[in-house]
């Protein structure tokens, strides 16, 4: 044969990879700052398509970096840092061991260290880049603020990021831009509009803390360096958009000296034009117009309201959150410093208690559990009270980040909360249709047994009836029913509409052909399916509630 | 000896020893002649054991009375007894106490032990309130305040005025440190800055190689479609509602489910039947094998030999090929000729046919159009779902954590009972890894280098 031969592996899909080790062993890295590097760069291992051919015909696992990605980190000046830091270290030592300690103070004062906003500002090119990757950041530092302050991890990085995530919150109090709160066992979810984007974001509980030894926590702590410093540069952007100064001042409680702040950027707000997009609908425009104006309801949703938190509820939690909505809050003064009125304060509206009965009782406000807090801001609505009282047993914490489509489930709470927000009141409905089902039940329970036996003698004499026409019919005897003279029956135009309008669907369907009535089939076999089952979960759930009645009545008794 | 003696000569003179001899001969006996001139003499044979007496008695009246009993007045000795004092001033008492014992507790009894209880006064230390200099140190000072006093400023303290206070600057490292707490934020999208840049500026940021490198496009792509931060199912709510608290216990069911089946798995396969197992019988059988029994077998195997025999040279006879002749070799060409021609006319037969057969050609055309359009469909659909699954990247598999739920007698009914449930930190270490930005890592174990040697102590050798 003659020609070039060509050799194995030498082009293709292998010549755009690089295993992890010759990478590192190009950037003239240890492993560790390697991947210190990545995670800071935004470099990612790849997963090839034909790993074989990659792996240069063997299958073992390996992990694989892109070529040109790892050629643009060699241009990095970091690289340089993290290796003076090694060269440090190296000195650091030998002074240690030499024991000259002038030498080691001159070097400590000296220790190499870099900074990460060129890196920032290459990664995020644009401000909207940057609020779409914000929603790690938030949940890093806040997991890192609620850490102890043991040596673990450096102190100064957990104080950073308490202050940057006092910052955070203070921004989203100014701008009211909470829209949803989420209590699970997990944590706490909140869900804020910023600049048009829809942030998430997770706070874990403060009490709970057992460190699992199987995390990393050089990669963790590397993640939040990088972070903190993305963080702190939006937070100035979006303290500067809010005209608000930025460091803020005595922010160590969210305490109300935020309230002048407040009140100057209320007053900036101007009211938003109405610029008629052209092309759009008239519906279009009122749709947006109503949403609108539902937003800005929802945004004074505590307005006028005093709340006063006792021990034992989530301070930092309730204070945010009432702050949001416009409401004024307070604490005793022992617990935390920033609390602006006391327990005596006779203008308090709602008192929020966690225990099974409250100590002094005022007359003029209400005492409630923490759950009507939040309920009252996913429903968007003030909630009734009464629900909420001490020792009365809670209403499910139903989850705002469920989107129910037409057919499926819906919990009956829900429905209430659907109908309270449209502006019925169906409460003292149901307070009466309750107190007449318990009416009912407690006769039914006396009478379940005779009404079982009714049921059955009723079915026999159906069939005995069914069974003794049948034989006079045989024998020729005219059966003895009467013709009636009929009545009139009013008739309903709704119902004549109603029906008009089924009989033409009826038709139709008559008039489809055999693929189509094929397909519609089916699409209507999958509609019914979801509604059977909706059902059948309403009546399970009518099921649970009626034997938790009878329970109660049980223990009551 | 002397020591003997004089051991001897101090027992006696305890107070409660007997002598053999009697005492009154002792005392009466011949006494043997002291000199007293010494010191050393005298302190041996003097007793000042009732002087001494006195003395102790003299200072124990000092320390618990502060003075002699016989200079203290009758007053402060004694007191006249006129029963009990009256109802007003026995209430007083015990009020002042219920005060004390709400304001300041009792003390402690160790404070009491170690509380100085005589009433004589410790002798103050000289040595303490002495200074080696004080004399010049008030000379000086007074000066000092004559001067003042006149308002005279002298050189030294002119200097010292004048000099520039320190100013204790905080460590270079720790302030340009990234985690400082108070570092400085600045507008970094800020300054749009001149998008139209002179192309001679970046002729000469390019020679100079200062030109930043840019970064690959691909590289702002996000490796996974999944979110950042995944809301739990309202199952996972601190106060669920029942249906979807069902569910999300559902779900953690079936995962446990599966695993038990997969363990069961393993076990099934793995397990031994109790029949296999070697009893004794088949144990000796199969030693026995072969040894038992020859001449049956011998039989057995010529007959089998005269078999094989026969087949090989059927075989045998076959390998030895004959060389092809002229005329095989002319039959063997027409017969391919012949094929060929066959095949041929076979052919053009089925071209002609193929005309009467289109609608079953058609229809097969398109079933296999459709299966190739469902196959790829299919494959699509599973990119799709693949995009979404965590990608293998290294050694180690992800390994999702385990659901995060409370069982129903868990639930608590406040928040103030609630118990959290799963851990944040392992949960967003988790969504790293799930989102393809870090491989999935193990904590690194301890391998020991060398091996290690145990010795036994010296203590141990000897009993063992």
């Amino acid at each position: 044969m003659g020609g070039l031969q060509k050799k194995k592996y030498e082009r293709g899909s292998v010549t755009n990879y690089i295993t992890r080790n010759k990478a590192r062993k190009k950037l003239r890295l240890s492993l560790p700052d390697f991947r210190r590097l990545c995670i800071l760069k935004g470099i990612y291992p790849h997963e090839p398509k034909h790993k074989k051919k990659v792996n240069k015909g063997s299958t073992a696992p390996r992990t694989f970096y892109l070529i040109k990605d790892i050629r643009f980190l060699l241009h990095e000046p970091i690289v340089g840092k993290f290796r003076d830091y090694k060269v440090f270290v190296r000195k650091l030592k030998k002074a240690y061991g030499k024991t000259e300690w002038s030498a080691v103070e001159r070097l400590r004062e000296n220790k190499p260290t870099y900074k990460l906003d060129h890196i920032i500002k290459e990664r995020y090119p644009s401000f909207i880049d940057a609020l779409r990757d914000i929603d790690d950041a938030l949940c890093m530092c806040f997991l890192f603020s609620t850490f102890a302050r043991t040596g673990k991890c450096h102190v100064q990085t957990i104080q950073l990021c308490r202050r940057l995530t006092v910052e955070w919150m203070n921004y989203v109090v100014a701008a009211r831009a909470l829209r949803k709160v989420f209590i699970s066992i997990k944590g706490i979810y909140y869900q804020a509009e910023v600049m048009g984007q829809l942030i998430t974001w997770l706070v874990p509980y403060q009490f709970s803390h057992d460190h699992p030894t199987d995390v990393d926590y050089r990669v963790m702590a590397t993640f939040t360096e990088l972070y903190t410093t993305l963080l702190g540069f939006i937070n100035f952007r979006l303290y500067h958009s809010l005209n608000l100064l930025y460091p803020p001042k005595k922010l160590s409680a969210l305490s109300a000296s935020l309230a002048r702040m407040v009140s100057s950027a209320e007053e900036e707000e101007a009211q938003l034009d109405q610029f008629p997009v052209e092309g759009e609908d008239m519906e279009k425009l009122e749709a947006r117009e109503r949403e609108q104006k539902e937003q800005e309801a929802q945004k004074k949703l505590f307005d006028g309201l005093k709340f006063f938190l006792n021990r034992e509820v989530p301070r930092e939690s309730l204070a945010f959150v009432i702050r949001c909505f416009g409401g004024e809050v307070s604490w005793d003064k022992s617990v935390c410093i920033g609390s602006t009125y006391e327990v005596t304060e006779e203008t308090i509206t709602h008192h929020i208690v966690d225990r099974p009965n409250a100590s002094t009782q005022y007359i003029n406000r209400y005492y409630i559990q923490p759950q009507w807090v939040y309920d009252c801001i996913n429903a968007k609505i003030v909630l009734p009270v009464e629900d909420y009282f001490l020792g009365v047993t809670l209403p499910p914490h139903l989850s705002p980040f469920v989107e129910e489509k037409e057919g499926d489930y819906m919990p009956p709470e829900k429905v209430k909360i659907m109908a309270l927000q449209r502006g019925e009141k169906p409460e003292q409905e149901d307070e009466e249709e309750e107190d007449e089902d318990e009416d009912e039940e407690e006769e039914e329970d006396d009478n379940d047994d005779e009404e079982e036996d009714e049921e059955e003698d009723e079915e026999e004499s159906e069939e005995k009836n069914l069974k003794k026409m049948e034989k006079q019919r045989s024998q020729g005897k005219s059966l003895q029913v009467k013709v009636t003279p009929g009545k009139m029956k009013v008739e309903n135009p709704e119902r004549l509409e109603q029906e008009e309008k089924a009989e033409e669907k009826r038709l139709a369907i008559m008039m489809m052909k055999k693929k189509e009535k094929y397909l519609y089939d089916k699409i209507m076999f999958g509609k019914k399916r979801k509604i059977r089952e909706a059902n059948k979960l309403t009546a399970k759930r009518k099921a649970h509630d009626d034997a938790e009645k009878a329970n109660k009545k049980k223990t009551r008794k | 000896m002397a020591a003997a003696r004089r051991l001897k000569r101090v027992v006696a003179s305890q107070p409660g020893f007997l002598n053999f001899k009697s005492s009154s001969e002792s005392l009466s006996g011949r006494r043997k002649r002291v000199n007293k001139n010494k010191k050393k003499s005298w302190n041996k044979h003097s007793d000042i054991n009732d002087v001494e007496e006195f003395l102790e008695d003299v200072r124990l009246q000092e320390r618990t009375t502060g003075g002699l009993l016989a200079e203290k007045s009758d007053d402060s000795l004694f007191f006249l007894d006129v029963g009990q004092p009256k109802r007003a001033e026995r209430k007083a008492e015990p009020i002042e106490g219920k005060k004390r014992k709400g304001k300041t507790p009792r003390p402690l009894r160790i404070d009491l032990i170690l509380q100085q209880d005589s009433l004589i006064p410790a002798p103050k230390d000289v040595l303490a309130y002495q200074q080696p200099n004080a004399k010049k140190l008030r000379r000086i000072s007074q000066k000092a305040e004559q001067l003042a006093a006149k308002g005279v400023v002298t050189r030294r303290q002119k200097r010292l005025l004048s000099r520039r206070p320190v100013t204790k600057e905080a460590k270079k490292s720790d302030t340009e440190a990234n985690n400082n707490p108070n570092r400085d934020y600045y507008d970094i999208w800020g300054q749009e800055q001149s998008t139209v840049k002179d192309s001679a500026e970046d002729w000469y940021l390019q020679q100079t190689g200062k030109k930043r490198v840019k970064r690959p496009e691909k590289l702002s792509d996000r490796p996974s479609v999944l979110p950042a931060v995944e809301v739990i199912a309202p199952g996972g709510s601190y106060n669920p509602d029942f249906f979807s608290h069902q569910a999300l216990l559902k779900e953690a069911h079936e995962v446990e489910v599966k695993k038990q089946k997969e363990e069961d798995k393993l076990e099934r396969q793995l397990a031994v039947n109790k029949d296999d197992t070697a009893t004794e019988e088949t144990v000796i059988r199969e030693q026995v094998e072969g040894l038992v029994e020859e001449e049956e077998e011998e039989e057995e195997d010529e007959e089998e030999a005269a078999h094989d025999e026969e087949d090989e040279d059927a075989e045998g006879g076959s390998s030895l090929a004959k060389k092809k002749t002229e005329r095989q070799r002319k039959r063997e060409k027409a017969d391919k000729i012949k094929e060929l021609r066959r095949l041929d006319s076979k052919r053009q037969m089925d071209h002609r046919q193929q005309l009467f057969q289109l609608r079953s050609i058609k229809a097969s055309i398109k079933q296999q159009e459709q299966s190739t359009e469902d196959k790829q469909k299919i494959r699509k659909a599973n990119q799709e779902a693949e995009k979404s699954q965590p990608r293998r990247l290294g050694k180690l598999k992800f390994q999702a954590q385990d659901l995060e739920v409370q069982l129903s007698d868990e639930l608590a009914g406040s928040l103030r009972q609630l118990k959290p449930e799963g851990s944040v930190l392992k949960d967003r270490f988790k969504s790293l890894q799930k989102r393809n930005l870090i491989e999935p890592r193990e904590r690194a174990k301890f391998k020991r280098r060398h091996k290690l040697k145990y010795v036994e102590k010296r203590a141990f050798r000897a009993i063992t």
